[in-house]
Formats: structure tokens, C-alpha cells, sequence
């Protein structure tokens, strides 16, 4: 029974929580820009006001249109449900279960693409065709932050993976994984997301054509997947494992907020890279995550 | 029962052969008589765990006949027995009488030998016999890949099979007489007591490596596969290349194995599997994509025996038996989804002639069955959760993040892994265009306007395969367990040890994830009814016309991929652009050649070919000049010997 309190409470904070980020994110740029900005809450009226609304479908589109968003929903929601929050494990937990959270990300990336290719548009396909092809470097990225924690920690079950690294190992990890967050989530420099009509965007001109209820777990999906990304991250970083649960908990936060923090700040101060250096950039986070491995291995410094 | 099993199986695949030109009913009932009972027999030994050893009292070529049924072979005769059953239904609608009244007939025969001939592969235990039946399944093969002799590509593709599966067999020729010289017998079995023989394992790696595809040896395989009739193209993809792989398997857990072959095979593996799925990102031929991805697969494969061969030089039985299990499961895997995707884009290639994506699209209207199954076939062969391609996938990373962490000798399998998780990728990133390009958005072609379901026959053979992928998917510890009793066939001395592959959690995991993947998919669409639909053109930022031709094509899809891998993939482009007074209508096409073949073995051939015209001139019957050469050869030969004799 416990278990199941703890299930639920825990889907309850992701799926609540979530939502929170993309809106400190717009409160961080509005401050930075000398505006007020929408409200830190506006994410929660959209989705409600989307959830409530009818939905228009393209006359190409099969039902796999609708089912898509839902399926990738649920797959990052797994993937989520997967990740220990300092210290408190995940409901399951078995030896590989890391690959398992790799590919439901991948699973959700094929019904985004998927979704995207029904409308038959040539604007929604040119961003499935950029999105899949970014991520194979990004899911590189990915698999070597998870080797560096990997032969860190001796295990590669995420309840035990994430062991406290060393001070010069930590902060290039940080900034790989960080570059990582960027790109999977569609931010500045990798994405607009503010512009809608701009022919170099990956993620907005995907679901372009989305709306109602499907549009809403996308966007619900998408705040989920950033805040898995800085959750992933502060645990890879920071020693939450030797801090009691209370503490650790409220250090996560604290983490979770700052990265959001950190992405507002990027997002007002950089332009978006032209679409030329977008690999070049991802190439260097692999780098960032790289070098700690070679370093883990070596020894410590 | 085995032994009854397997006779049944073979007596009735015999008379299929005979009998099956000309009454195709009978020859479906036979063949899936002989698939069935074959598939009895692997099943009853992969369950029981006893293989069958059956020495025979009459001989044949001065050799007693001698049949070996273990656990190894039992799980590739699964394979043999539920394409070759599948595709023979498949085949009663797709290369029918009425349509093909010369070529029909001939394809049942040559698909019951082939089916039997694999058979034989399988359990062959004596080397002479096993270059006969090998001989017999390459021939029979080549027959069914020129079914359609009709077509001048058909042909070359059949000739460019044919003589690199010889290659391949000479190699094995010498291989086998090489160990029958080493052992003074020609039974197989295991040899470890020879040590002399280890160099050997090079040989079999080469000769069987060319019928598996591996890297550079794939050659023949995109062509003849994309040429042949589809139920062809599923059996050779899915079953016929795994004899190759079959032939390392079994041989290198026979053969003493020479240092380095671990790294070896894992850098193949790596090779295969990363430009396998790279070539096939870049076709825009369905079924050349599926066929480079056959590469890519066998390179998975290849990746988790290297790990094996490996782990079992440095001795850690734990994830070598990960990798082991994985690299099994993938076998399996592969087989199921390959062949589901085969008979899937033969169902388009029937409804609308074509097998160029860039025609295609918008197929889910006219063939919902197929667009579902490709799809599902898609997303199992990219490796997601929760279908089977994931389980073995995930066994080969648990072999190869094991070995990572141990930070020992083997700590050099680390960029498998990045390879690995790149070829994940990248496979999605293929599989995502095939899919979404041929079955999603409006029709490009007249062609695809006016396609049609295909028919039971051919549904059902896609049907099979997607729910065995499902029960693989959400039931891995039920199909681990028969893989474990290869595994002890392969490394006796691992039966002992527990892989701890977590099949159980991971099982569970997948259960939940499928019910909750259903339930959210059945809620969105009554909430999405609840509140009301509209259809409406696509919006597309308000494009006022939007017309097929603005669709994201196959090729403009692997555009950014293709582009980073242009050193290999070396894509040949054509263009005509709009210009001057008097323009001529606008061009694009771009052709994906098979580099190896044509830049590197192409080129290599013709300068063979020159020097061997040059040689020619030589030839000219003066007789006058011959006496010269004869002259000039034997005062060579003297002075040599003075030279030598001083």
C-alpha cells in the first residue's frame, strides 16, 4: 500500500510541478527584458483552456495523429517515473532500467516525428527531419554522461548511479549535460521557442497543426521532459546522496530552479546559432560529457 | 518425438518440392506441414533442454550421415520454419499463377528447397555434408532471387549474389578440409583439443561473414534483396543471412579461438551496424533501406558475440552471457520484425508498383493493415520499449556497461557503447522516414492514389510476427529461458551462472507501460470525440494550396544525415533548375550508389580486367617470339639456380 502512496505521490509532484518551469524560464527573460511577462502560472490556464477546447484535424491525418501526443506523453511520464528524486527511490528499479529511460525518450521523439509527418506538410516534416537527426547526436550525449556516472558509481541501475564525482569531472559534466538540456528541450541557441513562424525551428513546427487536448499533453509532455533534464542533471552533479532526505529534497529543488533560472538567462542573452552549427555545438556537450568519463577512468585528480 | 518430428518435417518439405509445381494447395498444405513440424521439433528441444545426436547407418560420399539438433540450432530452425511456413502462405497471393503463370511454379519448388536446405544447415553434423547442403541452400537461393528473370536488374543482382555467395563458399571449402585435415575426421563437433586449429576461425569468419552481410561483404545483399519477389526478400533477410551468422556462432563457440578474434568481431559488429544503418537512412528505395538495415542488425549481433568472445577470453561469465542472450534474442527479434517489414512493403510494391518512397505516401487510407503492422514493425526494429527489439538490445548494453564498469582489460568495449546508442538513433531516425514517407501525408504519385488493401493471405503473415514481437516484448524472461539452454550449448562452462538479466522487472515494466500506452490512447480519442472535431486542410502557417509536391520527401528527410556521413554514403546528385527564356521543366534526382561496390571492388575489378587485356597482347602466335619466351623463361631459371646453388 505504501508503495502505491509513494507511486502516486510522486507521478502527482512531476505532473504538477512540471509545469511551473517553462513559466520561471519566461519569468527570468521578462525580468532580464525590463517587462512584466506572463504570469509564472500561464502554462496551467493554457493546458486548461486547451483540455476544454475541440480539436481540428487534417484532412490527410490518420487517427494515429491523436494517438500519437497521448502515447508520447506517457512515455516521457514513464521515463519521469523512472528518475530516484534525491535519494527517495524510484517505485521500480532494476539493473538497466537507465537504457529503458534512454529509449522511452526515444519512443516519445518517434510519435512527436510521427505526428508530425501526418499532416503531410512540408514545414512540419522539415522539423521531424531536423529533430530525429539532431538527437542521434544528442542521444550520444546522453549514453556517455551515463557511462561517466556508470563506472563512477559501479552500477548501472539508476538507484545507485548517481554517486557524488569529483569537483573538475562534476562541472564538465554539468555544462555537457546542460548543452544536452538545451538542444532535447528545444531552448535558445538550439530553438526559438517564442517563434512560431520561422523556418528554422525543430520542435514548435512539429506541432503546428496540433490542437485541443493533443496540444495540451504535448506542451504538459515538453515541461515534463525539461524538468526530467534538470532533475538528471542535478543529481549527476551535485552529492545529494550524502545529505539526509529533507535536505536533499530541498537542495533538488533549488537545483531544478536554478537550471530553469539558468535557461532564462541563456534564452535573453544568446541568439539562436545558425542551423549549420547546431551539430557543432551538440558535438562539443558530447565533448563536455566525454572528457569526464576519460577522467573517471583515468582516476581521480 | 524429435527424431519423428524432423523426418515428418523433412518427408513432407520433399514431397512439397515434388509435388507443389503444379497444385499449389497441396504444395501450401506440405510446406506448412514440414513448417510445423519442423518448428515441433525445435520448440520440444529448446523446452526440454536434450538435443539430438542421430548417427545414420548409410553413407553418403564415403561419410556416415550424422544429424546434431542443439539448443543453438534448434533456435535458428524456429526462424527457418516460421518464415518459410509465413512466406508461403504470403506467396499464395503475392506471386500467384494467375499473375505470374511461368515464374509461380517454379518459386514453390525452389521455396520448399530452400526451406529444407536450411534445414539441413542446421543440423548437419558432418563437414563434407554440410559443404553439400550449404552449396544446396546458396542454389536454391539464387533461384528465388531471379524469380523474375523478366528484368535485366533482377538478373545482375542474381549474378552479383551468386558469385559473391561462391566467394564465400570457397573459403569454406578450404575452411572445412583445413579442420578435417586437423581433426583426421570430418565430424563436427567441438575441437578445443586442438589448438593448432585457431587460425582457422579467420576462415569461417570470412566465408560465413559474406552470407551474413557483415560490412564490407555485404555487396550482393542490398541488391539482391531489393530485386527479389518480397516473400523472398523476407526469407533471405530474415532467415537466410542468419545461416551465415549461425555458421560464426557455431564455430566460434567449436573452434579454439585465436587472441584478438573478441575485438575483432566487436569491430565488425561496430562497422556493420553503424554504416549498415547509415546506407540504409540514405535510400529512397523501401526495400533497399530494409536491406541495409539488415546490416545494421547483423552488426548488433555481431556486437554481442564479439562481447562473448571476449568475455570469455578474460573469463567473466556474468556479461558475457548478457551479451550472449542479447545477441540470441536479436536473432529472433530480427527475424520476426525483418520478415514483418518484407511482407509489409511487398504489400505496398503489390497495391502500387512501386518501391521509390518519393512516389509513395498517404497509404494509411487505402491500406490501414499495413500501415499499422509497418509501423509497429518500425518502432520494434528502432528499438523502442515496449516491444521486443528493446529487450535484446537492452541485454547486449547490460554485457557491455557490465564490462565498462569493471574498468578491467575489457574496458576498451567502450566505444560499443557509444556506437550502440548512435546506431539506436539513427535507426529511429530511418525508420521514422520510412514509415511516416510511404503510409503518412497526401499520395505523390498516381500510383499511390490508387492503392488497395491486400488481401488474409498476406495479412495474416504480417499478423504472426507483430504478436510474437509483442509476447517477446511484454514476456522476455519466457523467451530468455530457452536462449539460456543455447547459451550452455555454446559455453558449457557458463551453464553454472547467473546472467542477472533483470528479465522479470523489465517484463513487468513493459506490461504496466503497454496498459497505460492503450488506456491513454483510448481516453484521448473519446476526449478529443467529447469535445468535437472539425476537418479542415492542413494549416501549415497558412499555405493557401498546399500540394503534394511540398512534402517533405524520403531523400530531402536523410538530407542532414546524409550530409554528415557524405564521405561514405557519396550520394550522386542531378539537377535542372528553371532558367534562361526557354527553360526546360525542373530536375532533381539523386541516386545512393553501394559504395564499396562501386567505388572500391568496381574499380578494382576493371583494373584486373585491363591488365588482363594488356596480357592478351602477348598472345599472338608468331612462333618465332614464343621460342624468344621460352628462351628467355629457361635462362632465367638457370640463373636462378646458380644463384641459388651459390
Amino acid at each position: 500500500m505504501s508503495v502505491f502512496i509513494d507511486t502516486s505521490l510522486r507521478l502527482l509532484a512531476w505532473l504538477i510541478l512540471a509545469p511551473l518551469l517553462p513559466g520561471v524560464i519566461n519569468k527570468v527573460k521578462a525580468w532580464v527584458a525590463g517587462r512584466q511577462g506572463p504570469p509564472v502560472l500561464q502554462l496551467y490556464y493554457d493546458l486548461a483552456r486547451l483540455w476544454r477546447k475541440g480539436v481540428v484535424i487534417s484532412t490527410l491525418a490518420s487517427p494515429g495523429f491523436i494517438i500519437a501526443p497521448a502515447v508520447a506523453w506517457v512515455a516521457v511520464i514513464g521515463a519521469a517515473a523512472l528518475l530516484p528524486l534525491a535519494g527517495a527511490d524510484a517505485p521500480v528499479s532494476f539493473d538497466g532500467d537507465v537504457l529503458l529511460l534512454v529509449y522511452l525518450l526515444a519512443l516519445a521523439r518517434f510519435c512527436t516525428a510521427w505526428g508530425a509527418m501526418e499532416t503531410g506538410s512540408a514545414f512540419e516534416g522539415m522539423g521531424a527531419a531536423r529533430e530525429v537527426s539532431y538527437a542521434i547526436l544528442a542521444e550520444v550525449g546522453i549514453i556517455t554522461a551515463i557511462l561517466t556516472l556508470a563506472v563512477q558509481s559501479g552500477s548501472i541501475s539508476l538507484s545507485s548511479m548517481f554517486e557524488p564525482l569529483p569537483g573538475p569531472s562534476a562541472a564538465l559534466l554539468a555544462v555537457g549535460l546542460f548543452i544536452i538540456l538545451l538542444a532535447e528541450n528545444c531552448r535558445v541557441p538550439f530553438d526559438d521557442p517564442n517563434t512560431h513562424l520561422e523556418l528554422t525551428m525543430i520542435h514548435e513546427v512539429m506541432v503546428l497543426d496540433h490542437s485541443g487536448p493533443p496540444l495540451a499533453m504535448i506542451l504538459h509532455g515538453a515541461s515534463v521532459k525539461l524538468m526530467l533534464f534538470a532533475v538528471f542533471l542535478a543529481q549527476a552533479v551535485l552529492p545529494l546522496s550524502e545529505v539526509p532526505l529533507v535536505m536533499s529534497l530541498a537542495l533538488l529543488a533549488l537545483a531544478v530552479l536554478l537550471v530553469a533560472v539558468a535557461v532564462g538567462l541563456v534564452e535573453s542573452l544568446t541568439a539562436r546559432l545558425a542551423f549549420r552549427r547546431v551539430p557543432l555545438l551538440l558535438t562539443i556537450g558530447f565533448l563536455f560529457c566525454l572528457f569526464p568519463l576519460l577522467l573517471t577512468w583515468m582516476g581521480e585528480i | 518425438m524429435t527424431p519423428t518430428l524432423l523426418g515428418t518435417a523433412a518427408l513432407a518439405l520433399l514431397l512439397a518440392m515434388v509435388l507443389g509445381g503444379a497444385r499449389p494447395r497441396l504444395w501450401l498444405g506440405l510446406n506448412s506441414l514440414g513448417a510445423l513440424a519442423g518448428l515441433g521439433a525445435a520448440l520440444v528441444v529448446l523446452v526440454s533442454g536434450h538435443g539430438l545426436t542421430w548417427r545414420g547407418d548409410f553413407v553418403l560420399g564415403g561419410e556416415n550421415v550424422v544429424l546434431l539438433l542443439d539448443a543453438i540450432s534448434a533456435l535458428f530452425l524456429v526462424l527457418v520454419c516460421l518464415v518459410g511456413g509465413l512466406g508461403a502462405v504470403y506467396a499464395m497471393e503475392y506471386w500467384s499463377d494467375h499473375h505470374f503463370p511461368r515464374s509461380a511454379p517454379r518459386g514453390r519448388v525452389w521455396w520448399s528447397a530452400l526451406v529444407l536446405s536450411m534445414g539441413l544447415v542446421l543440423t548437419c553434423g558432418n563437414g563434407l555434408h554440410f559443404l553439400f547442403v550449404w552449396e544446396a541452400f546458396a542454389l536454391s537461393a539464387y533461384f528465388l532471387i531471379t524469380l523474375d528473370n523478366d528484368r535485366a536488374e533482377v538478373r545482375r543482382a542474381g549474378w552479383l549474389y551468386l558469385a559473391a555467395s561462391h566467394a564465400g563458399t570457397m573459403a569454406l571449402f578450404a575452411f572445412f578440409s583445413a579442420l578435417a585435415a586437423g581433426t583426421g575426421s570430418w565430424e563436427l563437433g567441438p575441437m578445443h583439443a586442438h589448438p593448432g586449429l585457431a587460425p582457422l576461425f579467420w576462415l569461417a569468419l570470412f566465408g560465413f561473414g559474406v552470407k551474413a552481410g557483415i560490412f564490407p561483404l555485404h555487396i550482393w545483399l542490398p541488391s539482391a534483396h531489393a530485386g527479389a519477389p518480397s516473400h523472398v526478400s523476407a526469407i533471405m533477410s530474415a532467415v537466410a543471412i542468419k545461416m551465415g551468422v549461425y555458421g560464426i556462432v557455431r564455430f566460434s563457440g567449436w573452434l579454439p579461438i585465436p587472441d584478438g578474434a573478441g575485438w575483432a568481431v566487436l569491430g565488425i559488429g561496430c562497422a556493420s551496424a553503424l554504416l549498415g544503418i547509415v546506407f540504409a537512412m540514405a535510400q529512397n528505395d523501401l526495400k533497399r533501406l530494409l536491406a541495409y538495415c539488415s546490416v545494421e542488425n547483423v552488426g548488433i549481433i555481431m556486437i554481442g558475440l564479439g562481447l562473448a568472445l571476449l568475455a570469455a577470453a578474460h573469463g567473466h561469465p556474468v556479461w558475457g552471457q548478457a551479451a550472449l542472450a542479447g545477441a540470441f534474442l536479436h536473432v529472433l527479434n530480427h527475424g520476426l520484425f525483418k520478415s514483418l517489414l518484407f511482407f509489409g512493403a511487398g504489400s505496398v510494391l503489390h497495391a502500387t508498383g512501386t518501391r521509390d518512397m518519393s512516389r509513395l505516401g498517404g497509404l494509411w487510407q487505402a491500406m490501414p493493415w499495413t500501415a499499422a503492422l509497418f509501423a509497429l514493425g518500425a518502432a520494434a526494429v528502432s528499438g523502442l520499449p515496449p516491444l521486443n527489439g528493446f529487450v535484446s538490445e537492452w541485454a547486449i548494453y547490460q554485457g557491455l556497461l557490465r564490462a565498462v564498469i569493471e574498468k578491467g582489460q575489457t574496458f576498451g568495449v567502450l566505444p560499443a557503447v557509444i556506437v550502440l546508442a548512435g546506431t539506436g538513433a539513427l535507426a529511429l531516425a530511418a525508420f521514422a522516414k520510412a514509415a511516416a514517407v510511404v503510409f503518412l501525408g497526401a499520395p505523390r504519385g498516381r500510383t499511390a492514389l490508387q492503392a488497395a488493401e491486400c488481401g488474409w493471405a498476406m495479412r495474416l503473415p504480417m499478423i504472426v510476427p507483430a504478436v510474437v514481437m509483442v509476447c517477446i516484448g511484454l514476456m522476455p524472461g519466457l523467451f530468455l529461458r530457452p536462449v539460456q539452454g543455447a547459451i550452455a550449448a555454446w559455453a558449457p562452462r557458463w551453464a553454472a551462472t547467473d546472467p542477472l538479466i533483470p528479465a522479470r522487472a523489465l517484463g513487468g515494466t513493459h506490461t504496466v507501460l503497454a496498459c497505460v500506452l492503450a488506456a491513454a490512447a483510448f481516453l484521448i480519442l473519446r476526449k478529443v470525440r467529447a469535445n468535437g472535431t472539425r476537418r479542415a486542410m492542413t494549416w501549415d502557417c497558412g499555405y493557401a494550396a498546399p500540394t503534394p509536391h511540398m512534402q517533405y520527401t524520403s531523400g530531402s528527410f536523410a538530407g542532414i544525415v546524409s550530409g554528415w556521413f557524405a564521405w561514405i554514403v557519396r550520394p550522386e546528385k542531378r539537377t535542372r533548375r528553371v532558367r534562361g527564356h526557354f527553360p526546360e521543366s525542373a530536375l532533381a534526382l539523386e541516386r545512393i550508389p553501394e559504395t564499396v561496390l562501386e567505388k572500391g571492388i568496381g574499380p578494382a575489378a576493371r583494373t584486373v580486367l585491363l591488365l588482363a587485356d594488356a596480357a592478351k597482347n602477348m598472345q599472338h602466335g608468331r612462333l618465332h617470339l614464343y621460342i624468344l619466351y621460352v628462351f628467355l623463361g629457361v635462362t632465367a631459371l638457370g640463373l636462378l639456380a646458380v644463384q641459388g646453388g651459390m
